[in-house]
């Protein structure tokens, strides 16, 4: 009757077999099992393409051979245009996160732990934060030109609301408890910030760095398509304005691929940070 | 109106697998139960009332032994069988209205101006009538627990399976439920198993009392209450065949905290038995 | 509680930030102390504002946008609420789906649109499907969290009344997952409007749109508007999300304070 083994909802008339068979399966067996059988909708998927492509049910100008996709690919790889694209998007999205973030956690502890900077800056960052990202960037154009700076300003604009909001909340919900087990104990400021207020805080701290860069993300595909003459999502544009839509493909799958690794990195750092303060405890 | 049912357990088996090893919770628990009969069920916590009751009203397939209802095997849920669950399992999103409306949602033989009536009754006899149009969250635990108890009662199901439904109720409230309990027992002569810690209450309204022991969950002894009812609780009686519940029920070393604190307790008073004993 | 109690009793200071850049705003270009061709003085935008919102075709633009934004949203939100629950109720949808959703959902939205717009043109069509795809992933995403939470005790206080299939989609799965549901609704709406916006810039040769017209006062150079633009995105976007949050706080009542 435990609700922590939460299983998927019950059916009425489910078949049972299925489940009854599972658990005999080897684990790794069953793992790769689960992998084969989420690679079957992309794989008919693929396959749809092909034969739509083969019988020429839609025009090659609005959709691609995927061997002529899998070609551009390889081409645009070894002619070294796609790294060199994707290394400038990538430094675009470093260079913001680095400066968003470092300006999100300043302001986000700020206003968490002063409650004089929150009475006086919450309320303005609180409707500042519900602004859309892109509704800023014709008002940074005219003051930044298209170049560089307009990018890292409106990528870092994108990374500083998320990292500030979850830093403040991350601070302003640590447990009552916890500080008054640091008063009892006498801690000074520096301590009760370095061993409660930050250990109790981190997990927000990183879920708000994990929303910041997937922000970074959507922002920089944007702007790179608004104003820019490199990066992937030029590359794109590129490619839709000589409609080689091979290139636009190549331009999606990079971007699917980046995302996905920065996804699943992000999560494996967020589950070390998680099983090292287990062992720290 | 609901018939009762003759209720037969045979030789029945229950294991839990927890973490691959497989834990038995019930084992050859045989009982028959007559049409209208009320059966108290007490025993140490752990020892497999709720999972008994589980598999009673089919939320459990997966067990050996035979549950035969007048003769059919038990298979799924019905409504012809209804439960009071430990937990009181509201719906939260529910006015507490709406949540006694639940019991009578399938119910196909009340039109649905009796049904609107019926639960009004209901919410009245549970002592809710300004709790209404409340949600989950603005009850106490026995004022949920009374709701949980009217969603059961609501439907006058043939079988009706209580699992500690006055656990988190004051002793007034409680009296006054038990009494409204065996008052509708009688009434529509329900087939009720109860399940209750309380050893008084399971004689003061049981025609038997069960006494189960745990590790693995088994029948340690049937009493049988032979007293007319309305019971009086402090005729002798009454009293003796408490005490013998009660002594079934104390030599059955309980859990495991319970085992240790009794070692801890021999170990500081070695002479704790004649202490006991005298 | 008066009125005047009211006033008083309210925290003030988070005032003095925006009345003291807009009095910075206001004297640095009172005295020409900044370039007013690039710092536009702020009664020439509140001047701008008066002259777009009294113009029909700029009311035109705001409800082009709305309409956009919500028939998109609507439709990703519908959509979204479908496949969440499907994936939370089916193991083996889940299996099959699952993994190809989870991919696709970090391709960034944004690199969509110029697929899109070769497809469906620069039109209205392509607009919405790239909004509704825009609320749709958060919206699948919160409900399938939502209808895998629901809790085994409740599926059987289900059974034990006999609920049918409808009945437990209609009366455990969804109010269950509510919670859930609305945080997706909530979070689909301000994507929803980023991509708006987004889109009316990105595909600005076609129809009208408040993105439309902000982007061309940059090519015109016309900051007041740009300023004044920016400022109604900003408020509608602040607008829906307080709705969202209102409706979300009523249709949740029933869960108390915690939320
Ligand atoms: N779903 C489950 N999976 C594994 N073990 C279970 C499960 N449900 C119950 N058990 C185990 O079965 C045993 C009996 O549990 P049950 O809930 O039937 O006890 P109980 O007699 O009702 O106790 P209480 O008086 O405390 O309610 C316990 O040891 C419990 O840990
Ligand atoms: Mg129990």
């Amino acid at each position: 009757m435990s609700d922590i083994t939460r299983p998927a909802v019950y059916w009425p008339n489910n078949s049972k077999w299925l489940q009854h068979l599972l658990p005999y399966v080897g684990g790794f067996a069953t793992r790769l099992s689960y992998a084969a059988v989420g690679l079957l909708l992309p794989l008919a998927l693929l396959g749809l393409w092909q034969f739509a492509v083969t019988h020429e049910w839609i025009a090659i100008q609005l959709l691609p051979p995927p061997e002529l996709v899998w070609q551009s690919l390889r081409e645009l790889w070894e002619s070294g245009d796609l790294a060199s694209n994707l290394a400038i998007s990538l430094s675009r999205i470093g260079w913001s996160v680095l400066i968003g973030s470092s300006i999100g956690w300043l302001l986000g502890f700020w206003i968490g732990l002063s409650n004089t900077a929150r009475a006086y800056l919450y309320p303005s960052f609180e409707v500042f934060s519900q602004f859309p990202v892109v509704g800023w960037v014709p008002i940074l154009i005219i003051f930044l030109g298209i170049d560089e700076a307009l990018k890292i300003a409106a990528i870092s604009f994108a990374v500083v609301v998320p990292v500030t909001v979850a830093t403040y909340k991350g601070i302003v919900n640590i447990p009552r408890n916890l500080l008054e087990v640091a008063q009892v104990y006498r801690f000074t400021r520096i301590q009760i910030l370095l061993r409660v207020v930050l250990p109790a805080a981190l997990p927000s701290l990183f879920s708000g760095f994990r929303q910041g860069i997937m922000q970074a993300w959507l922002a920089l595909v944007f702007v790179e398509l608004l104003a820019s003459s490199e990066g992937i999502g030029y590359l794109m544009v590129w490619g839709r304005q000589l409609m080689q839509l091979d290139l636009v493909f190549v331009g999606v799958i990079v971007i699917g691929i980046v995302g996905v690794s920065l996804d699943l990195s992000l999560r494996w750092i967020e589950s070390r940070l998680q099983s090292w303060r287990h062992a720290a405890h | 109106m609901a018939h009762a049912a003759t209720l037969e357990i045979k030789g029945l088996n229950k294991q839990y697998q927890v973490r691959g090893e497989s834990l038995s919770v019930l084992e050859d628990i045989s009982l028959s139960i007559k049409p209208g009969e009320f059966v108290s069920i007490v025993g140490s916590s752990g020892c497999g009332k709720s999972t008994l009751l589980k598999l009673i009203i089919g939320l459990e397939d997966d067990f050996q032994g035979e549950l035969l209802l007048d003769g059919n095997r038990i298979v799924g849920t019905s409504l012809e069988r209804g439960i009071v669950f430990q937990e009181h399992r509201l719906f939260p999103w529910l006015t507490v209205e709406q949540n006694i409306g639940i019991g009578l949602l399938n119910n196909t033989k009340l039109s649905e101006e009796e049904k609107r009536k019926s639960v009004q009754e209901h919410i009245e006899l549970v002592g809710l009538k300004d709790f209404a149009s409340a949600y989950p969250y603005q009850l106490s635990g026995g004022m949920s627990q009374r709701v949980a108890i009217a969603r059961a009662l609501v439907n006058r199901p043939e079988v009706l399976l209580l699992d500690e439904p006055f656990g988190a109720l004051d002793a007034f409230t409680r009296a006054y439920l038990q009494q409204e309990l065996q008052r509708i027992w009688e009434k529509e002569g329900i087939t009720m198993i109860l399940v209750t810690h309380d050893v008084e209450e399971a004689v003061y309204l049981g025609d038997r009392v069960v006494v189960m022991q745990p590790r693995p969950g088994r029948i340690k002894r049937i009493v049988d209450i032979p007293l007319p009812r309305e019971r009086n609780r402090s005729s002798a009686e009454f009293v003796a065949l408490k005490e013998e519940v009660l002594r079934e029920f104390a030599d059955t070393p309980v859990t495991e905290t319970e085992l240790v604190a009794e070692l801890v307790v021999e170990e500081a008073y070695p002479n704790i038995h004649e202490l006991k004993a005298a | 509680m008066s009125l005047i109690q009211t006033i008083r009793n309210r925290d003030w200071r988070g005032a003095a930030l925006p009345i003291g850049l807009l009095a910075v705003w206001y004297i640095v270009t009172a005295f020409e102390w900044v370039n007013t061709k690039l710092v536009v003085p702020p009664e020439k935008v509140v001047q701008v504002a008066y002259n777009y919102v009294t113009h029909a075709s700029f009311i035109g633009d705001v409800i082009a946008s709305l309409t956009r934004d919500l028939s998109g949203f609507v439709l990703g939100g519908v959509a979204g609420i479908l496949l969440g629950v499907a994936l939370g109720l089916s193991r083996w949808f889940e299996r099959i789906v699952g993994p190809s959703f989870n991919t696709l959902k970090q391709i960034s939205l944004f690199a969509w649109l110029p697929l899109i717009s070769t497809w469906l043109g620069t039109g209205d069509s392509a607009k919405i499907l790239f909004i509704s795809l825009s609320a749709f992933y958060p919206v699948a995403l919160n409900t399938f969290d939502g209808v895998r939470g629901i809790s085994k005790a409740q599926i059987e206080v289900a059974r034990v009344y006999g609920f049918t299939r409808w009945q437990m989609v209609t009366r455990l799965i969804l109010p269950a997952a509510s919670p859930q549901i609305l945080t997706g609704l909530h979070l689909g709406l301000i994507y929803a409007w980023v991509a708006t916006i987004g889109a009316e810039f990105l595909l600005i040769r076609s129809g009208s749109g408040l993105g439309n017209t902000v982007i061309q006062g940059r090519d015109a150079f016309n900051v007041e508007l740009i300023v004044f633009g920016m400022l109604v995105i900003g408020f509608v976007g602040a607008f829906f999300n307080h709705i969202a949050s209102r409706i979300e706080a009523r249709l949740l009542a029933w869960r108390g304070d915690q939320a």
